[in-house]
């Protein structure tokens, strides 16, 4: 008996020792890099494991996303989809600079849009990866900045919260929800001169955000400006119709969900609101043309984007389009294949600076003044170089409802910076002052 | 470990037993002992030695997940208290849960800061703290509570965790809104940082450190109020309240009593919990939060202190378990497009490794330890 | 007035909605004295299935469909996860249905997919007069429906072999054993007819906006109607069900109004607010049976 337990207790320590769960051995370098020492952690000399040109060595890039029960999982899987084709498209033009390919696809991680998780599964990919081209979420990524900072981790955010124009290591690309609502109020104020406008908003770093960019560029134009903040969940809408019905607003500025968004739409034009909707954020989806909601949407509705939509004509969007056959548009594909733009800019900076290190990506991002985005943002969308103010990208898009497009919408204003959005000092996240 | 072998309470005679016989008792005092067997006092002090020789062992990953199980396994063992020892189930911990979380949070908070702060950051300070105040809404809820008896509490119980999250998620200057969330408790001892790297080792290392020795302190604690006249006041209303009354236990009382001390612990976990994090969002204190409470007392097994930290650790380790599993299985694609893939399989084992576990063991882990122990001790025959 | 009807008449459709889950959680408890967490995924599955065949076959043929696909479902559940139980604590139970419903709900967000789904409904956002109100056709077809299942449901408890042998397993399940009573097939049914139940309500549900995977949580809502009916009442959870629609919708018309300082969104925790000062009164809900307490 006792020897039968003592040769259990060391084939539980062999097991838990082979998965490196024991201090020392993997400290310090921290990638699996075998015989050739790392360069850093999450680069080998190795080529990727689904390489295309096995010459090359291999930069590794962790994805923590939302991808089976949070509510975030519709737009998450897409994205993750998007970035996963974007690399491989960058792998097969020959890596970055002509060294390494680029591997999204070792370490991808499920949050389950929990902080406590996503902290979990960062911890356990952190030493194998360069950086992460996907951490989602606000309040996740919010349990993990203080490490990621601390590590000159450099992370692309799935979210267009403002909070992150003050974090370096963040990598945002197009303009977040608050500068989305001003541009699309001082649009609303070019096309239809409204005297009251209404944020019909979820709480939060989401909606939150857009509502107070809304608030702000309505007192700056001097209309009349009231905030309903509304739970998600379509049958609890009851309280955003009945608002919108009572006060009439000319304009609302909606910023929820999509069924939310259906509900709110739909019911109030079925009472009668014959006032305009702009939705921002991720608010659409082209599913919606397919609802009850659909006649009230095409008369009522306009959506402001960050970003052009699926079916735009640029270099980038084309491509995209190649690297994604067959796949049922959505624009999360869109934003996944668009926010991957600096994280490419910045490691081919780095590469060519010869300082491949954590740090040394992190130098190149803070050089970073323009991206190329192959005409789906302008290559100002790219500025990570000056402070907050400077660097916050201030051009959003309008599209209207279009049928024929493959996403259901197609643009009716291109890029544009609103007079608000324009003069407006970014020096704190806007949803704290809602 | 306390002995109570000296204490005169009920004098009979010789209190050794004699070799071999680890269950018979020669004294009361034996009997009420806090660890009554030899065997069991001899296997507590090596667990918690080979426990803190594990901060030395482990990477600093798995340190951090084992320290959130330990902060964890304080509220399992405080739901324990109330629905195992006391049989009143409540859906409610994750609402005391934040109450400690958000106490402790704002105490330890920078007074000049978006939140709501005091400045108060030493440890002993905010955590008695955090457990007090919930302890109070406790007490606040029993009352009411104490009318209630099986579902009916349970839902009511329930309704708690949606109110608590209605109000965390409007009061913003408190939590910082929904998605928004705040800054959680620092834990500082006399100056020093707990969650940085110091004198204990890495930040990993302390925090560890931390959560071990509170958790001793207070499984010892509820131990202790187990086997004392309120823990078997606790036992006779879990059994039948009404002979319990009749008897002369005051109900009320003691599912008051009952009710406080379980969201005393609930408070305190939730107190520590988010240190390790060092970020606190309203939406964490769901109904999720709650029903993983109850699922770690009813795989640990029912009104055992030991079995709460066994549950605990179970569900937090099944997590990065259910992670690995599906990945040594190369048929499951890891294209997120595909069904099934990875994740969802991932999460699916999560549901289903709960309910296999309570189809074919209800009596939890603790369950299976006896088994083990009976086999062992009858051995070589098999019943 | 025309106003406050108007709020009154939604909060009856979205409340026979909550009717129709909160019966099935009855249902179950009577025969089991089990809570099944599984109904919102059953609900969820339901909408779900909805929402394939109305493609194929029309929507009209499609809701029986689905409903009796999810009731076989319900079954299925019930046989492989809830029968091996018999006679272990209610708890354990209660967290295996939470087990199953995670486990539905994933596979069943596979095929919602990225988009809304949509029912196929006749009723979408339509509005129809009666006198000076102005009414949804969905709310009343949602009553309409409700009445006509309720009514149907009664007549099966009180009229038929299956319904007495249901009764009486509820009542007392060892002597309705020794009766002859085959109390497995009373689970059975019990979890079929939850399942069928719970599917209608997930198609009501997805009329007008549609389902997508969050949806689920509206079952929840159930909760609190069944425990102000009291839980082993039928017609408690009707009743329940339809006053925590109207609650909630009077909460959401006026309560900005009258009562601004609880709150935006006060009306999402209002069941539960209604629920807790009607327990303070009535410990076992409004038409729960007492518990004899005997030593």
């Amino acid at each position: 008996m006792k020897s039968r337990a003592l040769i259990g207790y060391l084939a539980i320590a062999g097991l838990l020792a082979g998965c490196g769960v024991f201090r020392g051995g993997e400290e310090g370098g921290g990638t699996t890099g075998g015989s050739a020492a790392p360069a850093a952690p999450g680069v080998t000399k190795e080529p990727c494991p689904m390489a295309v040109d096995k010459a090359k060595g291999c930069i590794y890039l962790g994805t923590i996303s939302d991808l089976t029960q949070g509510p975030f999982a519709a737009l998450a899987v897409p994205i993750t989809e998007a970035q996963k084709a974007f690399w491989a498209r960058v792998n097969k033009a020959g890596g970055i600079g002509g060294k390494y390919e680029v591997d999204v696809q070792a370490y991808v991680r499920d949050n389950k849009y929990n902080p406590e998780t996503h902290r979990q599964v960062y911890n356990e990919i952190k030493d194998k990866v360069l950086g992460l081209a996907q951490t989602l979420g606000s309040p996740t990524t919010a349990a993990i900045i203080d490490d990621l900072k601390a590590s000159s981790i450099v992370s692309a955010p799935a979210s267009w919260t403002s909070a992150w124009e003050f974090e370096d290591v963040i990598i945002e690309t197009g303009s977040n929800y608050c500068v989305e609502s001003m541009n699309a109020v001082d649009y609303a104020m070019e096309v239809y001169k409204p005297k009251s406008i209404m944020a019909v908003h979820l709480a939060g770093d989401y909606g939150a955000d857009a509502a107070a960019g809304a608030k702000v560029a309505a007192e700056k134009n001097g209309v009349a400006f009231t905030a309903i903040e509304t739970p998600p969940g379509a049958t609890e809408q009851g309280r955003a119709i009945t608002e919108i019905v009572k006060n009439k607003p000319d304009v609302v500025i909606i910023t929820t969900g999509p069924a939310d968004a259906a509900a709110v739409i739909g019911q109030a034009a079925a009472a009668g609101f014959k006032g305009r909707f702009i939705g921002t954020g991720p608010t659409w989806n082209p599913a919606l043309l397919k609802s009850p909601a659909a006649p009230a949407i095409k008369a009522l509705y306009e959506q402001s984007s960050p970003g052009k939509p699926f079916g735009a004509d640029t270099a980038g969007h084309k491509a995209m389009r190649e690297a994604l056959p067959g796949v049922s548009p959505n624009d999360g594909y869109t934003s996944g294949w668009a926010w991957s733009y600096p994280m490419k800019a910045a490691l081919e900076k780095m590469v060519a600076g010869g300082d491949v290190s954590r740090k040394g990506l992190l130098a190149a991002v803070k050089s970073l003044a323009t991206v190329d985005y192959e005409g789906m943002l302008p290559p100002e969308a790219g500025n990570f170089a000056g402070d907050a103010n400077a660097a916050t990208f201030r051009q959003t898009l309008i599209n209207k409802v279009d049928e024929g497009a493959p996403t259901g919408v197609s643009i009716v204003k291109d890029f544009f910076t609103g007079p608000t959005a324009q003069g407006y000092t970014m020096d704190g996240p806007c949803f704290q002052k809602l | 470990m306390t002995d109570l072998r000296q204490t005169p309470a009920i004098p009979t005679g010789r209190s050794r037993r004699p070799r071999g016989r680890p269950l018979l008792y020669t004294s009361y005092a034996q009997d009420m002992a806090l660890l009554d067997t030899p065997a069991k006092r001899v296997w507590t002090l090596v667990l918690i030695v080979l426990a803190f020789l594990l901060s030395a062992v482990l990477q600093d990953r798995s340190l951090e997940v084992l320290a959130g199980a330990y902060a964890l396994a304080i509220g399992a063992i405080g739901l324990n208290l109330v629905a195992g020892y006391a049989g009143q189930i409540s859906l409610g911990h994750a609402f005391f849960v934040a109450i400690g979380a958000y106490t402790a949070a704002a105490l330890s908070g920078p007074p000049d800061g978006r939140n709501l702060g005091f400045g108060l950051a030493e440890i002993w300070i905010w955590l008695p703290a955090a457990g007090l105040v919930a302890a109070a809404a406790g007490v606040l809820v029993a009352p009411l509570a104490a009318r209630l008896r099986g579902l009916y509490l349970a839902v009511v119980t329930l309704g708690l965790v949606f109110l608590g999250e209605h109000v965390f998620k409007e009061w913003d200057h408190l939590t910082g809104g929904p998605g928004v969330g705040r800054q959680a408790a620092v834990p500082e001892l006399f100056g020093t940082r707990l969650d940085q790297d110091g004198l204990l080792g890495t930040r990993e290392q302390s925090l560890y450190l931390v959560m071990l020795v509170l958790l001793i302190v207070f499984a010892l604690a509820a131990r202790n109020l187990a086997r004392s006249r309120v823990g078997r006041a606790f036992a006779a209303i879990r059994d039948r309240d009404i002979a319990a009354e009749v008897i002369g236990v005051p109900l009320t009382r003691y599912k008051v009593l009952a009710f406080g001390a379980s969201s005393f612990y609930a408070g305190i976990a939730g107190g520590l919990l988010y240190t390790i994090t060092g970020f606190v969002e309203p939406g964490s204190f769901s109904l999720l939060l709650s029903v993983q409470f109850i699922a770690m007392v009813l795989i640990g097994g029912v009104a055992t202190v030991s079995g709460s930290i066994m549950g605990a650790l179970f569900i937090v380790l099944i997590q990065p378990l259910t992670r690995s599993l599906p990945a040594l299985v190369p048929v499951i694609s890891s294209d997120t497009t595909a069904t099934p893939n990875v994740f969802q399989v991932e999460t699916v084992l999560y549901g289903l490794l709960i309910i296999l576990f309570l189809v074919f063991e209800p009596r939890g882990l603790y369950g299976i330890w006896i088994r083990v122990r009976t086999y062992w001790k009858s051995w070589p025959f098999s019943y | 007035m025309t106003g406050f009807i108007e709020s009154v008449l939604r909060g009856l459709g979205n409340g026979s909605v909550y009717a129709l889950l909160a019966l099935g959680f009855v249902i179950i408890y009577k025969a089991t004295k089990v809570i099944s967490f599984a109904q919102p995924s059953l609900m969820l599955a339901g909408a779900v299935a909805v929402s394939y065949l109305a493609e194929l076959t029309g929507f009209y043929l499609a809701v029986p469909l689905a409903a009796l696909l999810i009731a076989g479902l319900a079954l299925g559940i019930e046989r492989v996860a809830i029968r091996p139980m018999v006679g272990r604590p209610v708890f354990v139970v209660a967290i295996i249905t939470l087990g199953i419903d995670v486990v539905v709900r994933v596979v069943v967000n596979g095929f919602i997919g990225r988009d809304v789904r949509q029912m196929g409904d006749p009723w979408g956002f339509e509005q129809v007069s009666l006198g000076p109100l102005v009414v949804q056709e969905r709310w009343l077809a949602m009553l309409g429906v409700t009445a006509v299942l309720v009514a149907l449901l009664f007549a099966f408890f009180r009229f038929t072999r299956y319904g007495l042998a249901m009764r009486a397993a509820a009542y007392d399940q060892e002597t309705a054993l020794a009766q002859g009573v085959s109390v497995g097939a009373v689970f059975a049914l019990s979890w079929g007819l939850a399942g069928f139940l719970a599917a209608i309500a997930g198609m009501f549900v997805g009329t007008g906006q549609g389902v997508e995977q969050l949806t689920w949580i509206i079952a929840l809502k159930a909760l609190p109607a069944i425990i102000l009916g009291g839980l082993d009442s039928l017609g408690g959870a009707v009743v329940g069900g339809l006053t925590i629609g109207v609650v909630e919708s009077l909460f959401q018309s006026y309560q900005g109004d009258v009562a601004p300082w609880l709150g935006q969104n006060f009306a999402v925790v209002s069941p539960y607010v209604v629920m807790l000062l009607v327990l303070l009164v009535r410990p076992y809900g409004l038409f729960g049976t007492r518990e004899v307490e005997r030593v």
